[in-house]
């Protein structure tokens, strides 16, 4: 059963910024199947990339440090997007999928989770998730959340 | 006593490392640790099965996580329950770090220094801390031959500047660890001291160090941080050893302390143990600097030369494990109190002349506020 399906498009403003998607899980699932993406990861403008570096040299590296940074910013190329999500169940956190990909198939049920959730009960109630915006230097950036209860008679 | 090799900063794939908890635990056996904090970010789920790992490998694996948040890494570690990460803004970190306390857990300041967004989320610390008691530890050297990078040393002078405005705060290293990777750069090493009663019994290794002893004696100071060797320091005073981490009281004789009986010569005890880690580490032959710094600047250095390369053999070749050294030191006045006392060890590494080890500090009460809180 499809519990949600969820579109949006994040732009850099809304960096350090979470999103809270709360969602109604029935009793008798007996797995949540989430599939989360987003695009684009990369950003692919080489000159506003280096322009977003600098601004953070500025704030973050020593004044006399500067100019070597900028020569070496290639290693901080290319520049990503990067949202996160979490979970949480009604009693309380369920986990979080800190990396980078920008497309995760992920699931929980009792007996196991994918890495970064935990498993266990699929409690009936409201159930969280949570997406951290913790950078967003493309334009726009597109995500679409969807998530879907199973149960076991069910294919999944 | 003895002094347990921590790395106390790991990932696994349960975040955004590349290495399973039984990888990492295998890895950290292989390079002489005896205990790791895993602090994956934003989630515990990879503790699961760490039980069946540590008797395994004979590795404690200390529960942590590491708050991923906009505005900081904040490493946390020793809690058995989950804190929430997502609450507040910039100035919103006291009641995380207060959350974290309730649940009996210790936080410090991940690589507070590393560069922000965009190039790493989050990394660079921007929290502004209200109260900085409240703070347990800094990892003042990240990564590996950390003592050589620009975001350390700032690091490690924030840590510096907050001991001089007489807060206790420790100080440590983590790897920042998330893959096996082969690498010939110095690995840094955190040691903790935990009692003899708390550590293996017997001399036999069928017990390990426990999780909880390793957080007291981390907050509470009681740890050191090298590249090498083990370098460790007593201060003697009022015919008592007062060991790193520990508070020295004003109305003691010999601390140099504030007391009116003040002036009096403090002695330092400072020891190498060159034993540690056998085999993993190695420094080549020079005239080392053993110095001890306080509030008060560097007051004291002293030689220490080696004629061939130290580590794998001992010191100077010669079949020395262990090196002893004391120093005594000017009391100190009212004027200008010693608030704390460390030591470190200097020498040239791979073509920089760099800190090798450091000691994390002793205290010394003032003789009005009784001194502070951790
Ligand atoms: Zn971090
Ligand atoms: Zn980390």
């Amino acid at each position: 059963m499809e519990l949600l399906d969820i579109q949006g498009s994040a732009v850099p403003e809304q960096s350090r910024t979470h999103i809270r998607i709360p969602f109604e899980l029935q009793a008798g699932a007996d797995r949540m199947q989430i599939r989360f993406e987003y695009a684009p990861k990369i950003l692919e403008d080489r000159e506003a990339a280096l322009d977003l570096l600098k601004e953070s040299y500025e704030r973050y590296i020593l004044p006399e440090q500067r100019e070597q940074a900028i020569a070496r910013a290639d290693r901080h190329l290319p520049l990503k997007n990067l949202i996160t999500l979490s979970l949480d169940d009604p009693n309380g956190y369920r986990g979080a999928c800190h990396r980078h990909d920008p497309v995760q198939e992920l699931f929980v049920s009792r007996e196991a989770a994918s890495p970064g959730l935990m498993s266990g009960k699929l409690e009936a109630g409201t159930w969280i998730a949570m997406l951290s915006l913790h950078c967003i230097v493309t334009e726009t950036c597109d995500y679409r959340l969807r998530i879907r209860a199973v149960a076991e008679e069910e294919p999944a | 006593m003895s002094w347990i090799a921590c790395e106390l900063h790991t990932h696994t794939l349960h975040s955004d490392g590349r290495q399973t908890l039984r990888e990492l635990a295998e890895g950290a056996v292989k390079l002489g640790f005896g205990a790791i904090a895993l602090t994956d970010h934003n989630t515990m789920s990879g503790l699961a099965g760490k039980e069946e790992i540590e008797r395994e490998f004979g590795l404690t694996i200390i529960p942590g996580m590491e708050w991923t948040t906009f505005y900081g890494h904040m490493v946390t570690i020793g809690l058995s329950e989950f804190a929430d990460w997502r609450q507040g803004g910039r100035s919103g970190i006291d009641r995380g770090i207060a959350e974290v306390h309730r649940l009996g857990g210790i936080a410090g300041l991940a690589h507070p220094f590393r560069i922000g967004s965009p190039a790493c989320t989050g990394c660079f610390w921007e929290y502004e801390v209200g109260d900085w008691n409240a703070v347990d530890y800094i990892e003042v050297w990240s990564g590996t031959f950390p003592s050589i990078r620009t975001d350390n040393r700032r690091a490690f002078e924030l840590w510096t500047a907050k001991l001089n405005a007489g807060y206790r705060i420790a100080a440590v290293s983590g790897r920042d660890w998330h893959e096996q990777e082969d690498t010939d750069e110095p690995i840094s090493v955190t040691y903790l001291e935990i009692g003899e009663e708390e550590s293996a019994v017997g001399g036999h290794s069928d017990k390990l160090p426990s999780e909880e002893r390793l957080i007291r004696a981390l907050g509470q100071g009681r740890a050191c941080v090298t590249i090498g060797p083990l370098l460790t320091m007593t201060l003697e005073a009022g015919g008592e050893i007062w060991p790193i981490g520990s508070a020295v009281p004003a109305d003691l004789p010999g601390t140099g302390g504030t007391a009116p009986e003040a002036g009096e010569a403090v002695r330092v005890k400072l020891s190498l143990d060159f034993s540690v880690r056998a085999e993993l580490w190695s420094l080549p032959g020079q005239v080392f600097k053993l110095k001890l710094c306080s509030n008060r600047g560097e007051e004291a250095s002293l030689d220490l030369p080696a004629a061939e390369n130290i580590g794998r053999a001992g010191y100077s070749g010669e079949d020395l494990r262990r090196l002893e050294r004391e120093a005594e030191l000017p009391g100190s006045h009212t004027a200008a109190p010693r608030i704390w006392l460390r030591a470190e060890l200097w020498g040239t590494v791979r073509g920089a002349y760099t800190r090798i080890a450091f000691t994390n500090a002793i205290y010394f009460d003032s003789e009005k506020e009784g001194g502070g809180s951790r």
